[in-house]
């Protein structure tokens, strides 16, 4: 029920940037079913920031933002972010062992850009299907909003805040990036 | 006998073993609302959740929905979020700030102090239809201890004084460390786990064990590759006060650096330590940081240094909603309340590389007992059962060793003890108090 008209800026937006960040997160996304990491990071900018706030369910006149000093799913920089990396290299990854086996599909894609030439504000929607054990299966459904940086002329995921729908997290575990 | 079971058949502390079936049984769980959750006083909030008046949080008491909210007085209420009309929940936002809750099916309202007030078209009842001094939902008895927010719906339970008992002299750790009080880090996590909610409370009130085989990768994670290396039962215990239990190691700091923050530990070290010596004494300076966790009975539960704070909420046998918050000291800097956000988060909430190795777990010790003959069969709970001993210092029942099922066996004895109870006459106090009616401070 937002009263402010957005405003739509897409008019000087090129097909081959579209398709330059579609394929990055498609990309993002293989990396992340197919569980390499490593290479995953290094879709990452150095000063990356990951986040996925608590969700509360308020009335409208109560509603408020989270910020990064509230509780969070992630709230991660590069350096923490390598060391849920390392846990799934230890080998003794017990609930990992066998795999967990995950579709990260991305969708609703929409690139602006903004004031800096080097940047760009990209909606999307993560949806990921988790199967595991026997046949559990999961599905958990975020609306992100990433910054893109080029960096010596590539693509780099600067920044991204991921807002879920679950008011409570129906699942034991969140052992997949959203 | 409450009901014509014992439940003292279902759990043996002698031979160390309990039966399956409580985990599983449609029955045996009617009668845990009944006999547990109708009864003991339960965490419900903290103070820092609700600090301006008409502030309210909601949550449960067993399954039955309570709205906790500040008063004008800036007293607590606890109250049932079911309106007496047709029974729809009044209040369906998980905490806000509000004058009054109007239901949605006919129009009640009710104040911030649950009482009935006006209706819809009220017109339409004539004199005499409802007294609404009469008509508002149950209130529980609600009290408070260094800012934790406990109610209970029997008016026979004895004070919250007396239910925590001894182990008072424990929380304070946690919770008048350095004398400012404690505050939640703001909002929450909410997560289902398809495990009976006992398998949360009794991992936390006394298996150490665990952390050892199922989080070496986390703890690698957090702790730069290195693993905890061996389990060590030299100066480490466990403690139970009917049920309450504490299990620690006297290392002093093996739960702070496993959250991973360097500015934590510096601060536990050279801030926090020194004014708990102060406040506290030696031994409880020492025993906070160290590996160790607690769960209070029956269902709260938190980490000393980790800093995590939750709940386990039933949802009938098979299934348990977890809450999870962080609990910091009002007068750290904030920086440093920043820094156990993190850490915390990181390692406890369904995506923390601690916490995503148990819930694994607990629903593997759940679903299995689908099969008739499995859940024929007991497990097990005999680690440590003859090294009961007397300390000089700590109060309560305690055991030698954390690595020991001590607390899990006094966690279902005392879960049997009330199971069992016609009235609180029947409920036996299981440990010789020493702080009766004395401040643990
Ligand atoms: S059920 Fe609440 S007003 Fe009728
Ligand atoms: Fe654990």
């Amino acid at each position: 029920m937002s009263s402010t008209q957005e405003e739509f800026n897409t008019h000087s937006l090129s097909v081959e940037l579209m398709n330059e960040v579609q394929q990055f997160l498609y990309r993002e996304a293989r990396l992340q079913d197919t569980e390499k990491f490593r290479d995953w990071l290094n879709m990452l900018t150095e000063d990356i920031h990951y986040w996925m706030p608590y969700r509360y369910q308020r009335y409208r006149k109560n509603e408020k933002e989270p910020t990064i000093y509230d509780q969070a799913y992630y709230n991660d920089k590069m350096e923490d972010l390598k060391k849920r990396i390392l846990r799934t290299e230890t080998g003794t990854c017990w609930s990992e062992d066998p795999a967990t086996r995950a579709a990260h599909i991305v969708t609703n894609i929409e690139v602006e850009l903004s004031s800096n030439p080097n940047e760009y504000q990209v909606y999307s929607l993560i949806t990921v299907r988790r199967n595991m054990n026997e046949d559990e299966e999961h599905t958990m459904v975020g609306h992100r909003t990433d910054t893109l940086r080029r960096v010596g002329g590539e693509l780099k995921l600067a920044k991204r805040k991921i807002i879920l729908d679950q008011n409570i997290f129906m699942n034991k575990s969140l052992n997949v990036y959203l | 006998m409450a009901t014509n079971n014992d439940f003292n058949n279902y759990i043996d502390t002698k031979k160390g073993w309990v039966d399956r079936r409580i985990f599983w049984d449609q029955e045996i769980y009617e009668q845990e609302l009944k006999q547990i959750f109708a009864k003991s006083w339960q965490f419900v909030a903290h103070d820092s959740m609700l600090p301006n008046v008409n502030d309210f949080y909601t949550t449960y008491m067993g399954e039955d929905g309570v709205v906790v909210a500040r008063q004008k007085d800036l007293s607590v209420k606890v109250f049932l979020n079911s309106c007496p009309h047709r029974g729809n929940k009044f209040c369906y936002a998980d905490d806000g700030n509000t004058r009054s809750f109007t239901c949605n099916y006919h129009g009640w309202s009710f104040g911030i102090d649950g009482k009935l007030g006006a209706l819809a078209n009220e017109h339409v009842y004539d004199k005499g239809d409802i007294d609404k001094e009469k008509w508002g939902p149950r209130q529980a008895r609600v009290d408070n201890y260094k800012g934790l927010i406990f109610a209970t719906f029997d008016p026979e339970a004895p004070s919250l004084e007396e239910w925590l008992g001894d182990f008072r002299w424990y929380l304070d750790m946690m919770l008048d460390g350095d004398g400012s009080g404690t505050e939640f880090i703001g909002g929450g996590i909410k997560s289902y786990v398809n495990a009976n909610w006992k398998f949360g409370v009794e991992n936390f009130v006394g298996d150490a064990y665990h952390a050892l085989w199922n989080h070496d990768s986390g703890l690698k994670a957090m702790n730069n590759g290195e693993g905890f290396g061996q389990a060590v039962t030299e100066g480490s215990y466990h403690a139970s006060v009917n049920g309450h239990g504490w299990e620690f190691g006297t290392d002093g700091f093996a739960d702070v650096i496993i959250m991973g923050r360097p500015k934590w530990t510096e601060y536990v070290q050279n801030v926090l330590k020194p004014q708990m010596k102060k406040r506290l004494g030696e031994l409880r300076s020492t025993i906070y940081g160290s590996l160790a966790s607690v769960s209070l009975f029956p269902n709260c539960s938190f980490l000393p240094g980790i800093q995590t704070f939750r709940v386990w909420l039933p949802r009938g046998p098979r299934k348990l909603e977890l809450r999870t918050w962080t609990i910091v000291n009002k007068s750290m800097p904030d920086d440093i309340k920043q820094e156990i956000n993190i850490g915390c988060m990181q390692t406890f909430n369904p995506a923390g590389v601690l916490e995503m190795d148990d819930g694994e777990n607990w629903e593997g010790n759940t679903s299995v007992n689908k099969g008739y003959l499995t859940r024929q069969e007991k497990l097990h709970y005999g680690c440590g059962i003859n090294r009961q001993i007397e300390h000089q210092e700590l109060p309560g029942t305690i055991y030698a060793g954390q690595f020991n099922d001590a607390n899990q066996r006094q966690f279902y004895q005392r879960w049997a003890d009330l199971m069992n109870a016609n009235n609180w006459d029947d409920v036996p106090t299981r440990y010789t108090p020493r702080y009766s009616g004395k401040p643990t401070v």
